[in-house]
């Protein structure tokens, strides 16, 4: 009788090299016994090559992975293609003076297999009974999929590695793939590689998020919130959306592209003797990105309310902003119209108790809260939103219910719904756990594809980058 | 200078009392036009007159502040507020010549002296404004006639004021124009304009005039909102303790439980307030509220009257002329109440245990909202201003004691509320004592101990339409449509 192994499977700070294509870096990471793990992420996160690494492929150059399994059974598409390619060889190989079928698929079946019995009654399963005598290497790719399904399962592995065994399955042979998988979970460790969420089976309990050759995240598919965000994370990440348009009726006021948007002269922010900020000079021109850092006490917060208004000494300094020299008879909403921002303190001073969707909605108002009726399509933007965010089935859920990190999304979104010509993002991701860290600046960089907003990213670490910027002011305490 | 409201004739009293009108957004639609490029001075810069400047300016007007000499010369609070934000200060000397609008926002009691500062400094046709009429209509105070004045009072403390604007918003704001002093005709534009200025437009404007504005906000601040509260705050409390309840428990209950119940009369009105209690305890509370009514009916008219015939103006300008000695005695005995000295305690006590163990407070509510409400209409002021100067401020007035008890709320109200606050305490809590030695930890402090929910059909069915057909809540259900949106916020 099977049964689990005991060990666990650790990793320890391991950097592994794939032929120099690829390299996996600084793997930190437990699988323990009756655990069952899913492992995603982005195309080209690596996911697939930390699960070629537990069947013993690529070259580990720094750090220790221990308690691995001998007997591995693994699917994949590269080893599918290596299978191949090794099957074409035997062809090129073959000297004899006869046309060379091949290896036949009964043979990739039953040879050296640890259980004929379960070996049969899969190859019926699968429908592959008639194709038993043909080549392996004339079958269709689906065909050789299930081959390799059957060759993993029937080997009585003690670990089994499946990277997306589901692409390209028809619906039948996807259920009864699924059911079988359930039905071996007590004896047979599983991870998976998938791409899609919606494919998960309900048995999986761990899920590990790679990014950049990085194991970034696992999540405890019991921690339901984790597991949702990260639900969000990969479908922000995966999926081809683009930023949702502007509302037409909404258009803003024309600015003359030969003006900069905001220039600064001699900015100075005092209280009775304290200076906060000192003459600053400051111009950012449309389509200039910048990022603001300087630590805490340096002024970031006061310079970035002189631009939008909020500060009271905006209008004893010589500011000129979208057009308007400050103090001439302009009110503020002709500014905060041209403006979109998202900090910390604007988080907490939304606290109304409002849907997710009139959150976004209030975008185009610069309110916090919603005080007029939205229009149908005000409406239909903030769906299109809302679908890009992954939080579609949570449009009429109280905003001041949602979690921290979902709160943060929406307020991005409800900066970007007007497409304003300057995103002011002011530690966007401070107080956010490194998934909704990730998250945000996904968020960010969708954004950042679109042309017509200059971005101002604050943060006080200086070397926290987000593409594509590539003008810096630093501010120093006075 | 005399009663101003006691020298016109009873038809024109009447005329004016019932002034008040619930107005169309469309009608706001110059914004803040009238305004534009106009110089602005404010006097005074307090928590309205820094707030409401700052909404000003960021509205796009032109704003600075007069402030006295001596406030100048030694760098008080209210010079640090306006020079901090930017703005310019000066003089009345050199500001107020040059003023086409001239802003007083300080405290009742500093009207008389000010105006009389202001008035000879201030240019042909300006415009004065206030957020209070007191210095007008109980005062008397004779505007020169050349100038135009008006009345813009938002219904909220300045910080919400400010608060509500940032966010794109605004709170509820009367405006008034004193007829006797309209020489242009352009009072009303003014005022509008200045309304939309401070975001209040965006919340709903009442246009009233200075006499209904003051007779019910004095009648309405010194029964229901802050008398009614402070009272029964401390007979509740020294109840609950006489049985037996835990001080900290008691204290706790009654300084967040006026800001929750009243939570349900701001969404809902006095039905809903009560719909939050069980069928047995909704009886109970209706029950002890027409009760109350009987008992406190009285006193109310009483206020009341003094409010219309100018005694309580007088009599308080008196305290005014002896350096404010019954004030500051009434606020230091209020400081020694137990319920004020009693820190609430560290115990969780959920949304609708609020309710189930309030019923009294309830009741007290129920009976001062349409005892304020019913007295006024009854002199001639309308319903409109009656339900704001009752019911709708009534949560405000909450918010502030579960801020820090009856201390914070004489604190933030004005002087003028505070004293008429004193008199309706000194003069119910010994009306009501006789009713308190029957109540018991049922109805204050443990909630009804019932065996079933089970009440009687009839009765419950005459109570929820006595509950509904009461004047208030019609006229409520009517003025909360209007501010649909602001169910959103505050």
């Amino acid at each position: 009788m099977d049964s689990l192994r005991l060990d666990n499977i650790l990793f320890d700070k391991v950097t592994v090299n794939f032929d120099d294509r690829f390299t996996l870096s600084e793997i930190d990471w437990t699988i323990e016994p009756n655990q069952h793990w899913v492992i995603t992420g982005t195309n080209g996160s690596g996911k697939s090559a930390l699960a070629a690494v537990l069947a013993g492929v690529g070259d580990i150059e720094n750090g220790t992975v221990t308690g691995l399994p001998k007997n591995v059974g693994l699917v994949s598409f590269e080893a599918q293609a290596e299978l191949i390619a090794k099957e074409l060889k035997k062809d090129d190989a073959d000297i004899m003076d006869v046309i060379s079928l091949g290896t036949p698929v009964h043979e990739m079946i039953f040879d050296n297999c640890r259980d004929p019995e379960l070996a049969q009654t899969l190859v019926e399963k699968f429908g592959l009974s008639k194709l038993l005598d043909r080549a392996f290497r004339k079958l269709s790719t689906g065909e050789t999929r299930k081959v390799m399904l059957i060759r993993a399962l029937s080997s009585k592995p003690d670990l089994l590695i499946l990277d997306e065994p589901f692409d390209g399955l028809d619906v039948d042979t996807l259920a009864m793939l699924q059911a079988h998988l359930a039905s071996i979970i007590d004896t047979t460790p599983m991870i998976l590689v998938l791409n899609r969420f919606d494919e998960m089976p309900d048995f999986i309990t761990h899920v590990a998020y790679m990014d950049n050759g990085k194991l970034t995240i696992t999540v405890d598919k019991q921690d339901e919130n984790a597991f949702n965000e990260l639900y969000q994370l990969l479908h922000l990440k995966t999926t081809d959306l683009s930023v949702p348009e502007a509302d037409p009726a909404n258009k803003l006021p024309a600015l003359d592209p030969s003006q900069p948007l905001v220039k600064l002269n001699k900015a100075t922010i005092q209280y009775g003797d304290t200076v906060i900020v000192d003459k600053l000079d400051w111009t950012i021109e449309q389509g200039q990105h910048w990022q603001l850092s300087g630590p805490n006490g340096s002024g970031k917060t006061g310079v970035l309310s002189l631009i939008t208004g909020d500060h009271p000494q905006c209008y004893t300094n010589d500011i000129f902003v979208f057009g308007f020299q400050r103090g001439n008879g302009e009110s503020i909403w002709q500014i905060k119209q041209f403006i979109g921002y998202v900090s910390t303190s604007l988080q907490w001073e939304y606290r109304v108790s409002t849907s997710c969707k009139n959150v976004i909605i209030s975008g185009f108002y610069d309110s916090i809260g919603m005080y007029t009726k939205a229009t149908d399509n005000q409406k239909k933007i903030a769906d299109q939103w809302l679908e890009l965010l992954g939080m579609k089935d949570r449009a009429d859920q109280p905003f001041n219910k949602l979690s921290y990190g979902d709160q943060r999304l929406l307020l991005i979104a409800r900066a970007m719904v007007k497409h304003p010509p300057l995103l002011i993002l002011d530690e966007p991701c401070l107080g956010l756990d490194d998934m909704n860290r990730q998250l945000v600046l996904a968020l960010i960089e969708k954004i950042c594809e679109g042309k017509e907003t200059t971005v101002l990213y604050v943060n006080h670490h200086a070397e926290d980058q987000i593409k594509g910027i590539e003008n810096y002011l630093g501010l120093k305490k006075n | 200078m005399a009663n101003y409201f006691n020298t016109l004739p009873l038809r024109e009293q009447l005329a004016e009392l019932a002034k008040c009108r619930f107005m169309n957004s469309s009608e706001f639609s110059d914004g803040v036009e009238a305004l534009k490029g106009k110089k602005m001075v404010v006097i005074g810069c307090g928590a309205q007159g820094l707030n409401q400047g700052l909404n000003l300016r960021d509205s796009g007007l032109d704003v600075s502040y007069a402030l006295r000499p001596e406030a100048i010369a030694q760098k008080r609070q209210s010079w640090k507020n306006a020079t901090e934000n930017g703005f310019v200060v000066g003089t009345y000397e050199d500001l107020i010549p040059t003023a086409d609008v001239v802003l007083n926002l300080t405290p009742d009691k500093q009207h008389t002296p000010v105006v009389q500062a202001v008035m000879p400094l201030m240019k042909q046709g300006a415009c004065l404004s206030y957020s209070h009429g007191f210095n007008i209509v109980e005062e008397g105070m004779k505007i020169r006639e050349d100038l135009t004045v008006i009345m813009v009072a938002p219904k909220c403390p300045g910080s919400e004021v400010r608060a509500e604007y940032v966010r794109g918003f605004g709170v509820p704001t009367l405006i008034a124009v004193h007829e006797d002093n309209d020489p242009k005709g352009e009072g009303l534009a003014l005022a509008k304009a200045y309304a939309v200025g401070t975001g209040g437009h965006k919340a709903g404007v009442l246009m009233s005039s200075f006499i209904a504005e003051v007779k019910s906000d004095l009648m309405g601040e010194q029964t229901i909102l802050c008398g009614m509260l402070q009272t029964g705050s401390i007979l509740c409390f020294d109840k609950m303790v006489e049985e037996g309840i835990d001080p900290g428990y008691a204290s706790r209950l009654i300084q967040f439980g006026w800001e929750t119940i009243t939570e349900a009369l701001k969404y809902g009105g006095v039905t809903n307030m009560l719909d939050r209690l069980s069928n047995p305890a909704k009886i109970k509370a209706f029950d002890l509220s027409e009760e109350l009514k009987v008992i406190m009916r009285p006193l109310y008219n009483k206020h009341q009257d003094d409010i219309i015939s100018g005694h309580f103006s007088q009599t308080m300008m008196e305290d005014w002329a002896n350096d404010d000695k019954n004030l500051l005695q009434w606020r230091a005995d209020t400081a020694e109440t137990n319920f004020e000295k009693t820190p609430a305690g560290d115990v969780e006590i959920s949304e609708q245990e609020f309710f189930d163990n309030g019923i009294l407070m309830v009741a007290m509510v129920k009976a001062g909202v349409e005892l304020a409400f019913e007295t006024m209409t009854a002199a001639g002021i309308i319903a409109e201003s009656a339900y704001y100067e009752s019911l709708h401020e009534t949560p405000l007035i909450a918010n502030t004691i579960a801020r820090k008890k009856l201390y914070e709320m004489n604190a933030t109200i004005s002087d003028t509320a505070e004293y008429g606050c004193y008199l309706y305490n000194h003069a119910c809590v010994p009306l009501l004592a006789d009713f308190m030695k029957d109540i018991k930890t049922d109805v204050i402090g443990k909630g009804l101990s019932v065996e079933d929910n089970g009440v009687d059909n009839k009765r419950l069915i005459e109570v929820n339409a006595a509950l509904r057909s009461h004047p208030v809540e019609a006229v409520g259900a009517v003025l909360r449509g209007h501010m649909a949106d602001m169910k959103k916020i505050v």
